[in-house]
């Protein structure tokens, strides 16, 4: 850690403090189940739903005519899966994105402390718990795993900069134990989030390395980034063994699907909003202070690069930086969690604005910095609420209970017009559908050599979206799918040409229930060898939560006892004795 | 280095967001007849029908909520279910004052993808090229009684709670009265009849499964929407199921299946097809053309027309099938268009149409 600073006039807000914090202010949100009707909630609600069933089998029926369940990195479902015979999937849910919230300030302070001193990390950490950024992932994108693996990474980036710096060994260890449960958590943000993070941290090293009592190398540092690169590669490889078996089984080659995230921002404003302006919040107005802080300070130009280059990757289409640099990976990754990123790389700098602040103007500027963050989250919170991303919630109990019903489930089914609620009848259903919400795990050749999404949302992919449907439908008795349930009349004609019957009607007629009469029971599909051998399932069930059990046991490991010296930062030019700046 | 960096990253950022955002005006005035069409489409494509209009040519004395309603549909027709996806568009003639351009269209519908060819004329006004849009004025019907005496036959069920189709009774006698195996363009196609021989009506399909050489099942297909899955008693549909991608030498033998189930129907709406007649369209391709006329006194919205096409010894040699844009108002006749496979037009002897149809109030 940074020592306490000597002559700084206000002590650093205690990180218990900033907790409670951020308890107060997303637990109220969690316990009311707000991010059940996000994009993604019950999508890994459905995986958690396996887990918590078949916890060493992955293959799962229920989606798609059958799934693997390694397309997708375990670790958040399976800690849902543990929980849900506590709380219930859905609490369960809200527990795990609670803890993860709590880890999120943890990290940031950590990782604050790399390039601020303490009272303004803990500023820095205190920002984290209200960005429009996080509230949009948690409340509306329900991207679990992305912050779950964020605020990881954020955990992991000290020891990374105290091992190339210092290269002691146990630092090493720490970091790759949390990089490996950051990667079982969420394997983009490993693969793109963790070196935007990174690269910058490594420059710092570099520039710090003097500070090192060992007066590392440039080349040493880099060495010990390279073997640090190594060690989580090798250990993510580990962890994730079954996906990236899966993964060059079946590659993703399925036609891009359009997503708001990649849209130009200028041209299509309501992307904007929801993208860029609801997520970034007041943090807008910090950006002339970032660009010329970062800019004036040495040790802040790598932070300042790293969050240039997020930012502008968050931009999705309205810069070319995102399809150039990505290549082909730009039309399969979205943009939200890139701008998530930036504003957490810019939270350190508006940590030294917010001292400033608060030095400078006391309790106005205390205030300002309030409401400011007030704004941010509730805005947020309250653009989810307002711009709802579905026609609401609704109750899809009567369809649940209708396909666990007699012998409904030997059938197939899918949803048309559900929306996200879904992934909610297929946690609960017992019968199987062709659709499904990962688009990645699809393997029938109806749902991905269209370029089209979710089956229940065909009408919004276009041609590629009612051609992809349409060719379901035909082949509806090869697949036993004999029960669509709909709540779009749009789907209608297709239906009633195709031969499809309105056979029942809930929700007062808001949902009907389609049927196909001489459709037989569903059968097995056969995939081939996409389907993962036991020893997977098996290796699937122990490594990623045993990876988060290590890191959490070496993190416990106390640090040796060192005698160490406090600096102010910038340092002095009287502070000539450092032994040791470390941030952990 | 203080004001430099964050000046050079500014304006790096302003360049590449201009880089990706500055195009030509949308709305500017188009300078050639394509330019014109593809401003026009790429408005309609967009959703934007006042922008559209604005490369409408005043001489097509198409009020905006004509092209409105021709553009972007009404009453529940399918194009209110349908949005542009893509256009190609060809110049066929041009010269100082007017051009004729091809525009080869593709529409999303609710029914999947709809394909349409239109050739517009274009014609140069003070503000630039404008197409002209003429829009077929629909007739006033006037007010009258239509008496409602068609058949209709009912079900009663034991409760319920049972499925739809599980009343344990006879399924309707249905029967496969004709057969043809034709390929096409790398596919294997089965094309048909079936009639409903029974006395009350069925909820028929047809499902065929290819037989290969070593007497495997190699595939299976189903009509899907090409036939009138409704038959009234001794109602004849055609149908046909494709394959696509299949040689017929893999073809050993075929096994058709067909499926009734007893459901409740009525004749109503009774659909009359007029003025039927095999021509050539503006591309040279032979296409049925005719009037759909709706004789019952509640509106279709969306008409689906399947053509039979026989030769001179009655053996089915085609099903063509296309949805009709437009619904069908009581009592006004609306054109109607489906291609015909040009080497086949020649041996068209006679041929039967049908109309299948959803009214979005009467879901049976």
């Amino acid at each position: 850690m940074i020592p306490k600073s000597v002559s700084a006039p206000v002590r650093a807000i205690p990180l218990l403090a900033i907790l409670l914090v951020a308890l107060a202010v997303h637990g109220p949100l969690l316990l009311m189940q707000l991010p059940a009707n996000s994009y993604d909630a019950n999508t890994h609600i459905f995986f958690a739903g396996h887990y918590a069933n078949h916890w060493f089998s992955p293959w799962n029926e229920k989606w798609f005519g059958g799934m693997s369940q390694t397309t997708y990195p375990p670790l958040t479902h399976q800690w849902i899966a543990l929980f849900s015979h506590t709380f219930g999937l859905t609490g369960a849910y809200m527990v795990v994105q609670l803890i993860v919230i709590l880890l999120l300030p943890v990290g940031m302070y950590r990782y604050a402390l790399l390039w601020i001193p303490e009272r303004e990390a803990s500023y820095a950490a205190l920002g984290t718990v209200f960005l429009g950024s996080l509230a949009m992932l948690v409340y509306q994108s329900g991207q679990l795993p992305t912050t779950t693996a964020a605020a990881l990474t954020l955990n992991a980036l000290p020891y990374f900069y105290s091992w190339t710096r210092d290269g002691r060994g146990m630092q090493l260890l720490k970091g790759v134990a949390i990089s490996m449960a950051g990667a079982a958590a969420h394997h983009v943000t490993f693969l793109f989030g963790a070196i935007l993070f990174a690269l910058p941290v490594l420059w710092l090293s570099v520039l710090d390395r003097k500070l090192s009592g060992r007066g590392s190398s440039v080349v040493g540092v880099l060495v010990r980034a390279v073997v640090f690169g190594a060690a989580i590669l090798g250990a993510a490889i580990l962890v994730l063994l079954p996906y990236f078996m899966s993964l060059r089984q079946n590659p993703i080659s399925q036609l891009p699907i359009p997503h708001g995230s990649r849209d130009n921002y200028i041209l299509s404003p309501h992307s904007g909003i929801n993208f860029w302006i609801i997520p970034m919040g007041a943090l807008i107005l910090a950006i002339p202070y970032i660009l010329f802080r970062g800019s004036a300070e040495r040790r802040l130009r790598p932070l300042l690069f790293g969050w240039y280059l997020t930012t502008l990757l968050g931009l999705g289409g309205t810069t070319p930086v995102g399809r150039v640099l990505l290549g082909r990976a730009y039309e399969v990754l979205t943009f939200e969690r890139f701008t998530f990123w930036a504003t957490l790389m810019a939270m350190p700098i508006v940590g030294l604005l917010a001292k400033e602040l608060v030095d400078r103007w006391g309790r106005r500027g205390i205030l300002l910095l309030g409401v400011s963050a007030v704004y941010s989250c509730a805005m947020a919170v309250a653009w989810v609420v307002f711009n709802p991303i579905n026609s609401g919630d609704f109750r899809v109990q009567p369809v649940i209970d209708f396909l666990n019903r007699e012998d409904h489930a030997k059938y197939r089914y899918i949803t048309l017009g559900f929306g996200n609620q879904f992934a909610k009848v297929s946690t609960y259903a017992n019968a199987g559908s062709l659709d499904g919400d990962y688009n990645s795990a699809r393997l029938l050749p109806e749902l991905t050599a269209y370029g089209a999404g979710q089956l229940y949302n065909s009408k919004y992919y276009g041609t590629a979206g009612m051609e992809s449907l349409r060719a379901i439908l035909k082949h509806a008795d090869q697949y036993g799918l004999r029960y669509i349930f709909v709540r779009d009349r749009y789907y209608e004609p297709l239906l009633a040409f195709a031969g499809w019957r309105q056979a029942e009607i809930y929700d007062n007629g808001a949902t009907s229930l389609w049927t196909k009469d001489d459709v037989p029971p569903a059968k097995h599909i056969d995939f081939g060898n996409v389907v993962p051998p036991a020893w997977q399932g098996v290796m699937w069930g122990i490594v990623p939560v045993s990876a988060s059990l290590l890191a959490l046991i070496v993190v416990l490991i106390p640090n040796r006892r060192r005698s160490i010296n406090t600096i102010n930062f910038p340092a002095s030019q009287e502070t000539t004795e450092i032994s040791l700046r470390e941030a952990q | 280095m203080n004001k430099i960096l964050p000046a050079v990253l500014i304006v790096l950022a302003a360049a590449l967001v201009a880089a990706a955002t500055i195009r030509s005006s949308a709305l500017a005035p188009a300078t050639t007849p394509e330019g014109a069409v593809q401003s026009l489409l790429g408005h309609v494509k967009n959703h934007d029908a006042p922008a559209a209009y604005r490369y409408v040519a005043k001489q097509s004395n198409t009020p905006f909520p004509d092209f409105l309603r021709d553009v972007f549909g009404q009453d529940s027709n399918l194009r209110t279910y349908s949005s542009l996806q893509v256009f190609n568009t060809r110049v066929l003639h041009e010269d100082d004052r007017e051009a004729s351009v091809r525009a080869s269209l593709q529409w999303a519908s609710a029914v999947g993808a709809v394909y349409d060819t239109r050739d517009m004329k274009v014609v140069r006004e003070d503000t630039g090229w404008k197409v002209i849009w003429p829009v077929a004025v629909q007739p006033k019907v006037p007010p009258q009684v239509i008496p409602v005496n068609y058949l209709r036959w009912d079900i009663v069920t034991r409760g319920s709670d049972d499925d739809w189709g599980a009343q344990n009774v006879d399924a309707p006698r249905v029967r496969i009265i004709s057969m043809n195996p034709v390929e096409k363009d790398g596919n294997f196609i089965l094309l048909g009849e079936i009639e409903n021989e029974d006395t009350v009506p069925g909820f028929v399909s047809v499902q065929a499964t290819l037989i290969g050489k070593d007497g495997e099942s190699i595939a299976q297909e189903e009509s899907f929407d090409k036939i009138s899955h409704i038959l009234l008693p001794k109602e004849v549909s055609p149908f046909r199921i494709d394959f696509p991608n299949m040689s017929r030498d893999r073809v050993q033998s075929v096994h058709l299946q067909p499926n009734a189930m007893l459901v409740a129907a009525s004749a109503d709406p009774v659909i009359g097809v007029l003025h039927q007649a095999l021509q050539k369209d503006s591309s040279g391709h032979a296409v049925l053309v005719g009037e759909l006329l709706n004789q019952s006194g509640q509106t279709v919205n969306i008409p689906h027309v399947l053509a039979t096409f026989y030769d001179n010894a009655g053996k089915v040699i085609w099903v063509s099938d296309g949805y009709v844009d437009q619904s069908l108002a009581p009592q006004t006749p609306v054109a109607f268009s489906i291609g015909v496979r040009d080497d086949l037009a020649a041996q068209v002897h006679t041929y039967r149409v049908t109309v299948n149809q959803y009214s979005r109030d009467r879901i049976q």
